[in-house]
């Protein structure tokens, strides 16, 4: 028996001034699963988040988590929701129980409780010997985790996250999904925004598309990645190390038309007009000295997808 | 209503734990007000005898005449001179270079010996070199040139019946200066007057720091997180109005209490009057604190402006030097800046001695100024958070 919808969005529309960032999305997200909302730069990941949230207003549609609107009650509604931005949204100058206190007593905890919850969440994401030390002293993994620790404090059920791994390395990235499936496993309703794919099928057990605003495709991400074949030859990959932005452009050159190169932190993505013009390009990478830790070649509907990142629609201006 | 109370200290907290996250600066925020204040202190203060430094005058002679070497002589004697003989041309050099006033008496300044009062129509000149931004050194030399001139005048127009006697020609009457101040038995202290501005200037800089930092916090993702914890910004403006004016009583208390220490600086009026004056500056560095985040733009932009608007009322305000310096339309202007009445009411309370009621209006302007100041920023944030919700009418 699945179970209960914690967050719904029914036909919700954004606009900033006369243009639309996303129109008439609606979205289920259960107890206990983990949601992807996939979609290349400019799509309107995070405008849905943000009204997800409540950070936003929709022009029109409903937001609920669990039944309640935040226009009727905005604390109620705030309470059952933990957004975790893209940056650490944490206070560089204080220590991480300090951050967490702070976030626990704007969300009315306080006393013993939230000295409790305060410890029980640094332990959840393992900072528990790092509580006493400022922020500005930690690594990118351990800030992204005190990040998500603040919106777990209050022990939301619906948990949002806004690309969560995008400046993180491997390790912490895999370190996040496994905590982010503890959470699942808890029973959090779990919403992520990405445009890698890779994360999208390894990490979520439902994925939606969103295009120019609209939401265009969801489903599991192997019912998505099995949709259709692909216009177009993909390779995604993890580099061991990245390139220099001169070798970066050079090796862009050399590849030729037809063909494009994506490189963003370590994670590449290589596609052509043709399967044996991918192989060729990737031949050249290799040539070059560029060395992949792992590499896979997706295709279907999310693919099409992430293709179009001109699609001039969705993040505020 | 508790709720909303708690969030405010909630947030005020975090403002104060923030403020002393960087030690070296917090403890700067209640130095620098104390180094500035005694600095402007020592530079205005003066011996309690009144004595002021001699001017430097150089006295250049290019008539031979015997009254002419007698009036460079008692120009040379004076006692407010530190005078010498050049020439002319060592006259002008140093001159030139602010060294020092010059008096020329040029050639044919000896008919002057011959005046006779009513019949005598020309006139010799007598001339005073000064440099440009030497205007208040050439007052007071042509007056003491004046007197100098005019005794030795008086005394050859007068000889047949002075006879020798220069007695004869002390003033008929004494000059006795006398201070008047609004309440009795007060006697100026020119570190009342520096601690009293400095501290009001730096309250001002802290309410800009203040809002800076907050400027700066809304434009983190931290701020997009509050956000979604549905705090209402009366909170976030009562919290940071709380933290920023709570702060700016520690510095006060901190530079009057090294005033008072170092300095000899009293309240010697109305204690109540004090805490009522320095509660409504506070309240009124932190009005200009939310003032700059709500309308300041970028950060850059905000400090600029900032700065160059409290470095303006203060200077009108008579912060810096007292206001009888300034023109007659600045002190004018300054009637309708804050910095005037907080200023007014310092030193009502302090080294005037002045009661609470002397105080009051100054108390009530400055209430006034903070309301009005909160009541734009509110309105101004409350606007700016519609508009980051984008759904909303």
């Amino acid at each position: 028996m699945p179970l209960p919808v914690a967050l719904s969005l029914v036909d919700v529309t954004v606009r900033y001034a006369e243009r639309i960032a996303i129109e008439a999305v609606s979205l289920e997200v259960r107890r206990g699963e983990i949601v992807g909302l996939l979609g290349p730069n400019g799509s309107g990941k995070s405008t849905t988040l943000a009204v997800a949230a409540g950070v936003l207003d929709p022009a029109s549609g409903a937001v609920t988590v669990e039944g309640r609107t935040r226009a009727a009650n905005p604390a109620a509604f705030a309470i059952r929701v933990g957004l975790v931005p893209q940056d650490p949204a944490v206070y560089d100058e204080l220590t991480a129980a300090q951050n967490l206190t702070f976030f626990g007593e704007l969300y009315g905890l306080a006393g013993s409780d939230l000295r409790r919850r305060v410890a029980r969440t640094l332990a959840r994401v393992k900072l528990t010997d790092r509580a006493q030390h400022r922020v500005s002293t930690f690594s990118g993994g351990m800030k992204q985790r005190l990040n998500l620790a603040a919106a777990l404090l209050h022990d939301p059920p619906v948990l949002l996250l806004d690309e969560p791994t995008a400046s993180l390395d491997p390790a912490s990235r895999d370190s996040l999904f496994a905590d982010l499936t503890r959470f699942r496993d808890d029973g959090h309703a779990i919403l992520l925004t990405t445009h890698h794919i890779d994360e999208a099928e390894a990490g979520c057990d439902r994925v939606a598309v969103l295009e120019k605003g609209k939401l265009v495709a969801s489903g599991s991400p192997s019912d998505l990645l099995l949709a259709k074949p692909a216009d177009r030859a993909v390779l995604y990959g993890h580099l061991r190390t990245r390139p220099p932005k001169y070798l970066e452009r050079a090796i862009t050159r050399r590849l030729g038309t037809g063909v494009e190169l994506e490189i963003t932190g370590r994670r590449l993505r290589l596609s052509a007009d043709t399967s044996e013009q991918l192989g060729v390009a990737l031949a050249t990478l290799l040539a070059e000295g560029i060395e992949l830790d792992a590499y896979r070649t997706p295709a279907g509907a999310l693919e099409r997808a992430l293709r179009s990142e001109e699609c001039g629609a969705g993040e505020r201006p | 209503m508790t709720n909303k109370l708690s969030l405010t200290l909630t947030l005020a907290r975090k403002d104060w734990r923030l403020f002393w996250a960087d030690r070296r600066a917090a403890v700067l925020c209640f130095i620098v007000p104390v180094l500035l204040a005694s600095a402007f202190g020592t530079i205005f203060s003066r011996p309690s005898s009144g004595g002021a430094a001699n001017l430097s005058v150089l006295v250049v002679v290019e008539d031979d005449g015997p009254f002419t070497r007698q009036v460079a002589n008692d120009l040379l004697a004076s006692p407010r001179f530190d005078a010498k003989e050049v020439s002319r041309a060592e006259a002008e050099a140093a001159v030139a270079h602010r060294k020092a006033v010059a008096v020329v008496l040029p050639g044919g300044f000896e008919r002057l010996k011959s005046w006779q009062p009513g019949v005598t129509t020309e006139q010799p000149e007598l001339l005073l070199l000064h440099h440009p931004n030497a205007a208040p050194e050439r007052q007071m030399t042509q007056g003491v040139v004046m007197e100098a001139v005019m005794k030795r005048v008086t005394r050859e127009a007068f000889a047949d019946v002075l006879k020798g006697d220069d007695a004869a020609l002390t003033p008929p009457f004494r000059v006795e200066a006398m201070a008047v101040s609004p309440h009795a038995g007060t006697q100026f202290n020119s570190y009342s007057h520096s601690f009293c501005g400095m501290t009001l200037q730096y309250l001002l800089f802290w309410g800009m720091e203040s809002g800076l930092l907050f400027l700066r916090e809304r434009q983190r993702s931290v701020w997009t997180r509050v956000r979604a914890a549905a705090v209402p910004l009366s909170c976030v403006i009562g919290g940071k109005s709380l933290a920023t004016a709570f702060i700016a009583l520690l510095q006060v208390l901190v530079t009057f209490g090294v005033g008072y220490v170092a300095f000899g600086v009293r309240i010697d009026g109305s204690v109540i009057g004090f805490v009522l004056l320095a509660m409504t500056a506070c309240g009124l560095a932190a009005a200009t604190g939310l003032l700059v985040a709500a309308i300041g733009g970028t950060e850059a932009r905000a400090r600029n402006v900032s700065i160059l608007v409290i470095l303006g009322v203060s200077m009108l305000g008579g912060l810096w030097v007292p206001g009888f310096l300034l023109p007659a339309w600045a002190r004018d202007v300054s009637l309708s800046l804050p910095t005037t009445w907080a200023l007014r009411g310092f030193e009502t309370v302090t080294w005037q001695g002045g009661g609470l009621r002397a105080a009051l209006p100054s108390i009530a302007v400055v209430t006034g100024f903070t309301l009005l100041l909160l009541l734009v920023a509110a309105l101004r944030l409350k606007f700016t958070e519609r508009s980051l919700r984008p759904g909303q009418a």
